[in-house]
């Protein structure tokens, strides 16, 4: 399907969503006011609707809105969205009969990052369709196929098309992609200690502290975060190397079990920190030691809620 | 110069470990006094930022101890320990933080011998790691003029 | 008042005489890893070609995180358990060039902050006021400036001590202070010319391209409450994140929190940035939060750009127009449209 086909498609469904009364709001995206951006964008009537548009600039998941809303929500979703939703019915965060989730067969976002590597110059406009970005500039244009500039987490997507857990689909599927080999983490875990620590910390030596990663987060809907925690303060609030280190671990570690890998705190960060190879880590763990890849299934719980009596844990002396 | 000795947070469950430690003392076995001794009510009390907090501010070594799988106080509390344990022991590491700084036993608290054993193997690996530089926050600088 | 050229193979001297031998710190755009930012660097990293830097140049004032004093514990010395500022008598005096004239302007913006009738901030008198700063006019301002639609121009002269624009390669500069004229003038490299006619064309030039004023006159004339109460905060806050990025970019946000960490020999008392999206910035010890939502958290940050700045600066709006926010909002809150919406 192109682009336009399934706007089309999208806000149909919207529509009739609402019509039904399946949803008191639809949200998706809609076209933002800057070049290569998207805003969400909360559909709650007709005319709303018309504004829905699917795009390759979007950036955070959607998901993250759904405990805000008591009603019934209707999600447009990428296959890390509806992963993420399924995340927060299994959490409790949100009810499942409240839920609609409009899976939408996605081939990847792109990596405004990746893209100004690329192409320096001010860019004024960009147009999409699935497979190619065009941008353009004082007198300039360009083209940039779309799979060159895929966001990170993207490529090793394991749920682009979200149709076990979608209550419908738009689009048709897409083909699936190789998972996550972590080679690269492997290769980091044989090296010495003072060299995986330099990594780690030069990951986040740029960090402001912003939080943005954590906001953007559909997991993290923790009333105070634990960096907001003043008795007993457990972070400093300055740039201090070990604080903002100590942060992105905990930050890693709260999400164990349970990311989905859609690479939102990536995609948000100002400072275009790697914050998912923390997520990573863990990540590879929960599949070892539990095959758990959260948000396939609405029933299964997550790994660190249960325990098996004969979890094998032998540096446990 | 002497040989340098490792300060060691020890989390110790009330119900075994920090018992043992009792009857280790009562017994009369030696043991290294490297440890300062948290006591909690279960393991599943540990929340992994205790461990973390305790590396910042400088601890050489963290050893973590509660009951032996099914032991539990409150049925589950060290099973559901068990899987975050994993996962930290298995973070720790791969962020660089020297393999024998972090310490997991089950001590029940009728054994003081495994206590006495555990204690003095911990503190010679952690000895072995040498003093915390690189997982600690780091001196305060005050940066003010001397001052007689 | 004068004006000079730096010819192009010139260039290099002339960034190194800025620092007078060593002076001076000098702050200038340059690469660090794959982001332009105003950072202390060697001349020959300096770039002039490009849009503005990533992060706004308040940190040379105003840094994330500064110590301001410190005590000690040891009660063998004559002065334990006594505050004594820090950095105030041996700050390094800085010349920041190739700061853009709306970062200059948001400058100014926060100097009424920090330096008013009815305060003044030590730290950031003695940072700023002993600044050399030298501007670089934007003949080719990016996709998301708006300086024009502020009252700001990508050639305007507020906060800065010169203006320069790229001229052949090189360097035309025209000084605006009086200490600048004397700063500039013995310089390696600048030789006298006449470039204020050129400047005079090319600003006219540069603006026609950029987006006209934004329409504020009834955000002006209204009333605090009324704009407080309008029904289109409910609608942005929706998708507002409370991340905090705009604040932490934006050259004119200046709020901080203040710190004491110590330990067993001492204690610093330090100011970091703070953001006004965050829950704990406005939480009171009680635990009630007088800004419990993010509606009132996003609310407060345009309502302080565009309403409460220039109520006590004069009508000078609190955004510059850099678009910092706007490029970087992960979820396309455009300050324009807010804006927009607030006046209508």
């Amino acid at each position: 399907m192109s682009l336009p086909e399934i706007n089309t498609k999208i806000q149909e469904t919207a529509k009739r969503l609402l019509k039904e009364g399946k949803a008191e709001v639809v949200i998706g995206y809609r076209q933002g006011t800057a070049p290569m951006t998207v805003a969400p964008h909360f559909a709650r009537t007709e005319d709303d609707c018309n504004q829905l548009v699917w795009s390759n600039f979007a950036k955070i998941n959607l998901a993250t809105y759904l405990p805000k809303f008591p009603g019934k929500v209707a999600l447009i979703a990428k296959g890390c969205d509806a992963r993420s939703a399924v995340g927060q019915v299994v959490e409790s965060q949100i009810a499942r009969e409240n839920l609609y989730i409009v899976g939408v067969a996605c081939n990847g976002m792109v990596d405004v990052e990746l893209i100004q590597a690329k192409e320096p110059r001010p860019v004024f406009t960009a147009e999409e369709d699935m497979a190619t970005i065009k941008l353009s500039g004082e007198g300039w244009s360009t083209s940039l196929t779309k799979d060159d500039v895929l966001r990170r987490a993207c490529k090793t997507c394991v749920c682009r098309t979200p149709k076990d857990i979608a209550d419908e689909l738009i689009g048709a599927e897409t083909p699936a992609l190789s998972p996550d080999d972590y080679a690269d983490l492997k290769a980091l875990a044989a090296k010495s200690p003072e060299e995986k620590m330099a990594y780690f910390k030069g990951l986040v030596k740029d960090c402001l502290r912003c939080y943005a990663c954590r906001n953007a987060c559909p997991l993290c809907y923790c009333p105070v975060c634990f960096v907001d925690e003043t008795r007993p303060q457990w972070l400093g609030k300055s740039q201090d190397e070990m604080d903002t280190f100590t942060f992105h671990i905990l930050r890693a570690f709260h999400c164990s079990g349970r990311c989905t890998s859609c690479g939102s705190c990536e995609a948000v960060c100002p400072m275009d920190i790697k914050l998912r190879e923390f997520n990573r880590i863990l990540e590879e763990e929960v599949q070892r030691d539990w095959q758990y890849v959260p948000g396939l299934n609405w029933e299964q719980k997550p790994p660190l809620t249960t325990y098996r009596p004969d979890d094998e844990a032998e540096f446990i002396k | 110069m002497s040989e340098f000795e490792p300060k060691i947070v020890a989390f110790f469950c009330n119900w075994c470990t920090y018992g043992a430690a009792d009857l280790a003392g009562v017994s009369r076995l030696e043991y290294p006094p490297n440890f300062r001794v948290v006591r909690l009510p279960c393991t599943g009390r540990l929340n992994p930022k205790y461990i973390l907090e305790a590396f910042k501010r400088g601890a050489d070594g963290v050893w973590v101890s509660g009951c032996h799988p099914g032991d539990c106080h409150y049925i589950a509390g060290n099973y559901h320990a068990r899987r975050k344990f994993m996962l930290l022991h298995h973070m720790i590491e791969a962020v660089g933080v020297e393999p024998g700084r972090l310490h997991f036993s089950w001590i029940s608290s009728a054994e003081a011998t495994k206590f006495q054993e555990v204690a003095k193997e911990v503190v010679e690996k952690v000895r072995a790691c040498g003093p915390n530089v690189n997982f600690r926050k780091a001196e305060l600088n005050l940066g003010l003029p001397e001052v007689a | 008042m004068a004006e000079y050229i730096v010819k192009e193979n010139a260039l290099r001297n002339f960034f190194q005489a800025l620092t007078e031998g060593g002076q001076r710190t000098l702050l200038a755009p340059a690469k660090v890893g794959d982001k332009l930012q105003m950072v202390e660097c060697e001349a020959d990293k300096i770039t002039l070609d490009f849009a503005n830097t990533h992060q706004s140049p308040k940190s040379a004032f105003f840094p994330q995180t500064q110590k301001l004093m410190a005590f000690h514990k040891d009660t063998s010395k004559s002065d334990p358990f006594v505050y004594k500022p820090l950095g105030l008598d041996n700050m390094k005096p800085t010349v920041l060039f190739g700061i853009r004239p709306c970062d200059a302007k948001g400058l100014v913006v926060a100097d009424k902050v920090f330096q008013n009738n009815r305060f003044t901030d030590p730290y950031w008198k003695t940072a700023y006021e002993s600044s050399i700063k030298i501007g670089l006019a934007c003949t080719a301002p990016g996709p998301n400036c708006f300086c024009t639609g502020v009252g700001g121009s990508p050639f305007s002269e507020t906060g800065l001590d010169a203006l320069a624009y790229v001229k052949d390669g090189g360097l035309a500069i025209k000084a605006i202070t009086a200490d600048a004229e004397e700063f500039l003038k013995g310089l390696s490299g600048v030789e006298a010319a006449e470039v204020a006619g050129e400047m005079a064309e090319l600003k006219k030039a540069v603006e026609a391209k950029m987006p006209g004023p934004i329409d504020m006159a009834k955000v002006a004339s209204g009333e605090i409450l009324d704009i407080f109460n309008q029904p289109h905060w409910k609608d942005t806050a929706d998708r507002c994140l409370n991340c905090g990025t705009c604040t932490f970019v934006c050259p004119t946000c200046h709020c901080f929190d203040i710190q004491d960490e110590q330990n067993e020999k001492g204690g610093v008392r330090m100011r970091n940035w703070d953001t006004c999206m965050s829950w704990i910035y406005t939480v009171h010890g009680t635990g009630h939060n007088p800004r419990p939502t993010k509606t009132e958290r996003m609310r407060q940050r345009f309502m302080h750009k565009l309403k409460y700045i220039p109520m006590k600066q004069d009508g000078d709006c609190g955004c510059i127009g850099c678009g910092r926010c706007v490029t970087l909002c992960p979820v396309n809150i455009d300050i324009r449209e807010v804006a927009k919406q607030m006046n209508g």
